[in-house]
């Protein structure tokens, strides 16, 4: 019986071991690597976490980072696929992009999660009164305006029909202003061309009251918006939407009345002497109104980089310039002493016979910024309202002005014509904005015809193929988007 | 007291039978097994309660009257019952019994006699596993078991299998069944943090394994509660038995090769084809191929030849595949005596794949002990100490690899042949990032594979000690206390590195990759068990305890890019870029609270329940408690006087009927936080981010399956024929699904974890195991199990939002929607090719056909009936085909002759369709290599054909853009699996000191019957999930082997 008795004394040990093993705390298994969202306001430096994150979002690889920048040159005149490789955009490139494409998803998905975390954040400082103080939260609201136009300008130009072919009629993008964390409101119609850039207008206006004139560093007035950023993307936005005397307006913020052109407020924008210093290392110069950082610790990712696509000497040159008579290497605007031909492209390289841009020189993993506002579209945008709304003398003094830092002795003479400005204007976008993703939507916003070197055809406005379908995750998903 | 009574009741019995007893008989009983003598064997008298038992060279002697029978049974054989007549000598050889394998079922928390078992279970013995050439003994459950499927998902060593038990368990849970090994759960998933497979089951050596149980319905499971919504799989390892020290040395080498590759256009037949197609994609579109990259004659590929002068045609698949050759060895020593029994094994095993660099290692020990310390306490103590090495290179044969450039499974048949892998001078042909093109003036698009196969280094090696110490307290007659702490603690170190020559560390010169993952998993039992019979005939068993686990897995690891210097081949050498990578912090708690009770009357009527409650660390706080719980009820017809008075005694030897109802959880949750809203840190250039990336669910709750279960047991001819048949239905419900949220939304990953779904599983198994013949020399028994499974998905987020799953992230393949069976194929229905143009024909949902002409512009859809432009039909998908086998079991048989055994296995499935992926990338006319079916395509007008007018770089005709019905095959299947001829040496060798010796020569995957097209039926690139099954993409396919092997007793 003693014996019994100590057994199950023993056994009582165990079990209760057993037992107070188990309190409440032993189910409790929390993310030990993420943060919850009670709380990501709950000190300073978390919420600028946040506002980089929103940056963080918009660079993503797939979208602003590479894939956005890429698919838009590629679907013109300018470049020669070299691998056939469907994975970096040949279909797009042949005209053949299809709802199903991922890629082109991709651009949908990333740009509404940075719509949605733009949304998010807005609601959340909101409700943290205290979190900033009130001088930060009007600089952060901004900042998270300025991203969310930015997605939105760039979305609607990629899926829907440009605004001047009907003033903005054609349905646009479902508008999403409100942060969603749940399975409600999956279902939304694409609100119209016009209303988006209303939305797209009404964010820039109120960034522009809220940014900062500018930061602390050249890196930060490069790397996040300022007053004068939100200036330069409405000039961008108010072009696209044919109304030219806003661009001027806008564009007058920010540069002089005359040359040499500059913006004489809050940061001092101007022009770089020699182009190709924008492309080098540290890329912060007074001519990046806005481009995306990357770093070693933060690079594009695979196949996502623009070195990769166009460099030949450090990357897989996946396409090279058409020399052809389409091309723009052969445009007798972009002359073979031309700074950005002889500093930003190359002849032939042993991967490629065939000329190719090195603006993007960077070797693996590719950590040139990218690109997203420069002085020189600013100048270009501004050059081509003034020039469609009358005033010749200052779009051919614009436009000289770019091109004549890159080939100074230029002949002009001949450039008299409002015609002839335009279209040199329009020529000069692509020779300055090679690589730079801007080619199909300089096209497209003018409501002209692509001429598609990899489709080998003219695509006119009214070609399904001439804007992108809404991709099938979200017709599937959400059955009011119509077609 | 009690022994008086004993005393007495011997002498009664003694004095009664002495009156007829007239002589004695002797005799010795051995086993047709390999004529070994068998001691213990009981000789009993029929119809009287006299009886002895054999002695420790097998004889034995027993006084009898006339007409005498003598039953000789003995556990784990056919009892044998013999006239007597005037006979004095009797040797007996004793079969080994044929039913079911065994006469205990192991369940959740100790065992059950098969007899007083009313649930479903299934039992295999491992020893068969053990000789095939195999990684984990998962791979050789194939056919073994009623309503077990298993699909390999194709030759890559030690890939995991993908087990189904009863059919599809859950959509986004895992479906993979339990495992338990000597009573800890143990984690199945592959472990692999690169392009190997490491399927964590391969730390056990097969050759350890006594048998695996596996219990399918609710009321076997139920006692694991939240774990077993999957089934479980129960694994015991050998262990000693009383005796004098027996060692056994088992062997086997072998060799293995690919099957059923596809059959590919040579060097001429390519360049041909190629330059046919480029002339038709110029007539579309003057840059279909631009002027620099074709010649004078428009063709961009062009013969190359050896320094000999001959044309260079290369076979990319003896670059990329081998004979390969494997061994396997094992060491075992096990005894014991009353107090102490043990069993120590060593086992190494080396097998290289017929794919060129794909190994597997394994070097592992076991201890294993019982012993009986007092009378009152019992300790048991595994020890199991294991090493496995996995190297493959990138094959695209892993879960979401399927699209990889270098992925050698496709690269393999894919690549271009005109061009060699080595130059003149012995170097890799290379450019860039592809093999270099010589004379052709389009790039290739894959690597060279020689030099991903050489220069590339991918490891994933396990390091792994699983332990188990338990205590057995006799508390007091009947009632005993149990505790078990098990601990299993695994190292797993992930190696890449791509070279910076060719493949995936070409663009950034060279990049390691590092992680290790250490997993810490522990788990304590502690249960009071009570038997009892009360009046001879209520037998009554009850367990109550409770049962924690807590998994903690740590990740660390680090990326390194762009070499220093070439010269460095490891990531310990010198780089530009240092990144991190593959770091990472999980945790689970399971808690868990149960008991069980069982009773039965007479073994005649079964009744048995048990209860659980669990908490699951990965639910929501409100939510993670469950309830779960089962009953079963069985009665023993033929232990009925009525039944047996009804004289089919000597026909029907025993039928029973079962049934059991029971609800359980699956706590597999593949998110450990998914009810946690969470922002992640990142990095925006070099400031510290934070961004919204979880949407999480408060309401997350326990994914429940309610299963019934009605069965049969039936044996004939005194169990010479026995028949198992069941029917089962398994009601999931609360599935815990991704529920797709429209990309507009900006939700992390468009989709929530959410409980929305239902479905079910129904169907009927049977297992028949029969001897049909039995001469004592001959002997024939077989197996032939059979299950049908029927899946229906009866309701999602709502009727009209499906999940729709992609391969590899790339392609949309697969489609579960209510009102189907989970992950039917979706794609979009074709109609042939238009004999007028050639043009694939797809149809639209209302039944339009519509063509498509690649480079076609404005005009690249038309409409077949009036030929006018029509948008594409790549959102016209519908549902093509299901993949989840409806019928699928094994035929086994073994022959038995003299020393002779022959083992037959076949398995079959079927039902089902598969996805032939592979065949749509062959057919892809883009600058690789094209299956020689497009010889036959469209060429003339009026030309009858279903491959479509070749146009270089159509991506869209043939099912590469968007899925297609072109591509879409029937999977049934039946499979000689393995043939097995062995040879016991019956010379007494004795007298060298070995007891036995067998030797088997056997054969692997031998035929293969099937209408499927693809590399095997049996195939699973998406590998284990649930929502894309059926689906070929680029994987490698499966091997034939042939091993040989020897067993020696010593």
């Amino acid at each position: 019986m003693k014996l019994f008795i100590n057994k199950i004394g023993l056994l009582s040990i165990a079990f209760a071991m057993t037992v107070s093993s188990c309190n409440k705390e032993f189910l409790n298994a929390v993310p030990e690597l993420e943060l919850s969202d009670a709380t990501v306001f709950n000190t300073p430096a978390r919420v600028l976490s946040q506002v980089n994150g929103l940056y963080g979002s918009a660079k993503s690889g797939s979208l602003f980072g590479g894939r956005y920048l890429i698919y838009n040159d590629i679907r013109g005149e300018d470049w020669v696929n070299r691998t056939t490789n469907s994975v970096t955009g040949y279909s797009t490139y042949q005209g053949n992009q299809d709802p199903s494409d991922s890629y082109l998803a991709n651009f949908w998905v990333q740009g509404y999660l940075t719509i949605n975390r733009s949304n998010l954040f807005l609601e959340g400082i909101a409700a943290n009164p205290t979190a900033v103080s009130t001088a930060l939260a009007a600089n952060y609201r901004g900042e998270a305006k300025f991203l969310r136009a930015l997605s939105y300008f760039s979305l609607v130009q990629f899926f829907a029909k440009p605004f001047i072919l009907d003033k903005g009629a054609s349905a646009g993008l479902p508008l999403r202003l409100k942060g969603e964390t749940s399975s409600a409101n999956n279902d939304l119609k694409r609100s119209s061309v016009a209303e988006i850039y209303t939305q797209i207008l009404k964010d820039l206006n109120e960034a522009e009251t809220e940014l900062p004139d500018s930061y602390a560093s050249a890196l930060l007035n490069t790397t996040r918006a300022h007053k004068n950023a939100a200036i330069a993307l409405k000039t961008r936005v108010l072009l696209a939407k044919g109304d030219f005397a806003g661009v001027i307006s806008e564009a007058n913020k920010i540069v002089s009345a005359t040359a040499p052109f500059r913006s004489s407020v809050r940061v001092a924008h101007a022009l770089q002497a020699d182009v190709s210093n924008v492309f080098k290392a540290p890329f912060t110069t007074s001519e990046s109104v806005f481009s995306f950082p990357m770093d070693a610790t933060n690079a594009p990712g695979t196949q996502n980089q623009l070195g990769y696509y166009f460099n030949a000497v450090n990357g897989n040159v996946e396409y090279y310039l058409n020399t052809g008579p389409t091309g723009i290497y052969s445009s007798s605007q972009f002359r073979a002493t031309d700074d950005r031909k002889t500093k930003l492209t190359v002849a032939t390289t042993t991967i490629a016979k065939f000329p190719s841009s090195i603006k993007f020189s960077g070797v693996a993993p590719f950590v040139d910024y990218v690109p997203n506002i420069r002085y020189a579209e600013v100048l270009l945008n501004l050059a081509e309202a003034e020039a469609e709304g009358g005033n010749l003398a200052r779009a051919i003094e614009l436009f000289k002005a770019v091109h004549t830092r890159s080939d100074a002795t230029y002949d002009f003479s001949a450039i008299t014509a409002k015609a002839d400005v335009i279209k040199a204007i329009l020529t000069e976008r692509r020779i300055e904005f090679l690589a730079e993703g801007f080619r199909a939507n300089d096209v497209l916003r003018r409501g002209e015809p692509l001429n598609s070197f990899g489709a080998g055809a003219i695509i006119q406005p009214s070609d399904p193929r001439y804007i992108y379908g809404i991709p099938l995750a979200e017709t599937q998903t959400n059955p009011s988007i119509g077609k | 007291m009690k022994k008086l009574l004993l005393i007495w009741f011997l002498m009664m019995t003694l004095t009664s039978s002495l009156l007829a007893q007239t002589r004695q008989v002797t005799g010795k009983v051995t086993s047709s097994e390999d004529g070994s003598a068998l001691p213990g064997v009981s000789v009993s008298l029929k119809g009287t309660s006299r009886g002895t038992s054999t002695a420790g060279d097998g004889s034995y002697k027993i006084m009898v009257g006339d007409g005498a029978v003598l039953v000789y049974s003995f556990t784990g054989f056919n009892a044998q019952s013999l006239t007597v007549g005037n006979k004095t000598q009797m040797d007996v050889v004793l079969v080994g019994d044929n039913k079911q394998l065994s006469e205990v079922v192991v369940v959740g928390y100790g065992t059950r006699k098969r007899q007083e078992f009313t649930g479903a279970a299934s039992t295999v013995k491992a020893a068969s596993i053990a000789e095939r050439p195999v990684q984990s003994f998962s791979q050789g459950l194939t056919g073994q078991a009623a309503g077990v499927n298993i699909t390999q998902p194709n030759g890559l060593l030690n890939n995991p299998p993908v087990i189904r038990v009863r059919g599809l368990s859950s959509l986004s849970l895992s479906s993979f069944p339990l495992v338990v090994i000597d009573g800890i759960p143990i984690s199945t998933d592959n472990v692999s943090a690169n392009s190997t497979t490491n399927n964590p089951l391969a730390d056990i050596n097969p050759s350890d394994i006594e048998s695996i149980d596996i219990l399918k319905d609710a009321a076997s499971a139920a006692i694991y509660g939240s774990r077993a919504g999957a089934g479980v799989l129960l694994i015991t390892t050998k262990r000693g038995k009383n005796g004098k020290a027996k060692v056994s040395i088992d062997s086997w080498a072998g060799i293995s090769q690919a099957v059923r590759l596809p059959d590919v256009l040579n060097a001429q037949q390519f360049m041909d084809h190629k330059n046919g197609a480029i002339a038709n994609a110029l007539l579309m579109n003057p840059n279909a191929v631009a002027a620099s990259q074709r010649n004078a004659q428009n063709q961009s590929f062009l013969p190359n030849y050896k320094p000999d002068g001959s044309l260079i045609d290369t076979d990319w698949s003896k670059e990329v595949y081998q004979t390969s050759v494997s061994q396997n060895h094992n060491l075992s020593i096990t005894g014991g005596n009353d107090k102490t029994n043990y069993y120590f094994s060593t086992g190494y095993s080396d097998q290289d794949g017929f794919l060129r660099s794909n190994s597997f290692q394994r070097r592992s020990g076991r201890f294993n002990m019982d012993h009986q310390a007092t009378n009152w306490l019992k300790l048991t103590a595994n020890f199991n100490y294991s090493n496995t090495m996995n190297r493959a290179p990138i094959s695209g044969s892993n879960p979401g690899g399927a699209f990889n450039t270098s992925g050698l499974g496709r690269i393999a048949v894919a690549q271009v042949p005109n061009l060699p892998a080595y130059l003149p001078d012995g170097s890799y042909n290379l450019e860039n990032n592809t093999v270099g093109r010589m004379n052709n003036l389009l790039p290739a698009q894959f690597p060279n594979p020689a030099v991903v196969r050489d220069l590339d280094k991918i490891s994933s090696e396990n390091t792994r000690l699983i332990a188990n110490l338990g205590a057995e307290i006799r508390l007091m007659e009947g009632l005993n206390a149990k505790t078990t702490y098990s601990w299993d603690r695994r190292n797993t170190e992930n190696i890449r590195f791509f070279n910076p020559f060719n493949g995936d560390g070409q663009s950034a010169g060279g990049d390691a990759y590092n992680n290790t993952a250490r997993s810490d998993n522990w788990n304590w039992i502690n249960t009071l068990q009570y038997n009892a019979t009360i009046a001879t005939k209520h037998n009554i068993s009850a367990v109550v305890g409770s049962d924690v686990q807590k998994t903690r897995v740590l990740n660390w690891g680090a990326q390194r890019q762009t070499l220093a210097d070439f010269f460095f081949t490891d990531f310990q050498g010198n780089y530009g870029t240092n990144l991190a990578a593959g770091n990472g912090i999980s945790q689970v708690g399971f808690e868990a609270y149960f008991g069980s009770f069982s009773y039965n009357y007479a073994s005649k009527y079964f009744l048995s329940a048990n209860v659980r409650r669990d908490g699951n660390s990965a639910l929501s706080t409100e939510n993670r408690w469950g309830d779960f719980g089962g009953a079963s009820l069985g009665w023993t017809l033929s232990e009925e006087e009525f039944f047996k008075n009804m004289n089919l005694g000597n026909k029907i030897s025993n039928l029973r009927l079962k049934a059991s109802f029971g609800r359980v959880g699956n706590g597999n949750v593949p998110n450990a936080y998914g009810s946690f809203s969470t922002f992640g840190s990142s990095l925006y250039g070099a400031a510290p981010t934070l961004a919204f990336n979880q949407a999480g669910n408060k309401d997350l709750k326990w994914e429940t399956s309610t299963q019934t279960n009605f069965g049969l047991d039936i044996s004939f001819l005194n169990d010479r024929i026995t028949l198992e048949a069941n029917y089962y239905n398994k009601d999931i419900d609360n599935l815990i699904l991704n529920v797709p949220q429209s990309p507009s939304k900006g939700i992390p990953g468009n989709s929530i974890l959410a409980n929305v779904g239902s479905m079910y599983n129904k169907g009927i198994e049977l297992a028949i195991t029969a001897t049909p013949i039995n001469t004592g020399s001959f002997m024939w028994t077989t197996n032939l199990n059979f299950a049908t499974n029927e899946n229906m998905v009866t309701s999602l987020v709502d009727a009209n939002t499906p999940i729709l799953t992609t391969t590899s992230g790339l392609e949309t393949t697969s489609i579960t929607k209510v009102g189907y069976s989970a992950a039917q194929i979706y794609g979009v229905k074709t109609g042939g090719v238009n004999p007028e143009n050639g043009r694939r024909i797809f149809i639209r949902k209302d039944g339009t056909k519509v063509q498509y002409s690649h480079l076609g512009g404005a005009l690249a859809w038309t409409t077949v009936a009036d030929g006018k432009a029509t948008t594409s039909p790549s959102d016209q998908q519908q549902v093509l085909g299901n993949t989840l086998p409806t019928f699928y079991g094994g035929f086994n048989n073994t022959f038995k002759y003299m020393g002779f055994d022959l083992g037959v296995n076949f398995t079959f499935s079927g039902g089902n369709y598969i996805y032939n992926g592979s065949q749509a990338g062959l057919r892809d006319q883009r600058v690789w290599n094209n299956s020689v079916d497009v010889l036959n395509s469209w060429k003339t007008p009026g030309q009858v054909t279903d491959i479509p007018k070749a146009v270089y770089g159509d991506n869209v005709s043939n099912g590469s853009s968007f899925l297609n019905d072109s591509n879409l095959q029937k999977g049934d299947f039946l499979r000689l699996q393995t043939a097995t001829l062995g040879y016991k040496i019956p010379s007494n060798l004795s007298k060298v000191g070995i007891s036995s010796i067998r030797v088997y020569v056997q054969g692997t995957n031998l035929f293969l019957l099937t209408p499927y097209l693809g590399v095997d039926p049996e195939i699973s690139t998406n590998g284990d999930t649930n929502l894309a099954s059926g689906i070929e993409r680029n994987s490698i396919p499966q091997g034939r082997a042939f091993t040989f092997g020897i067993n020696i007793g010593l």
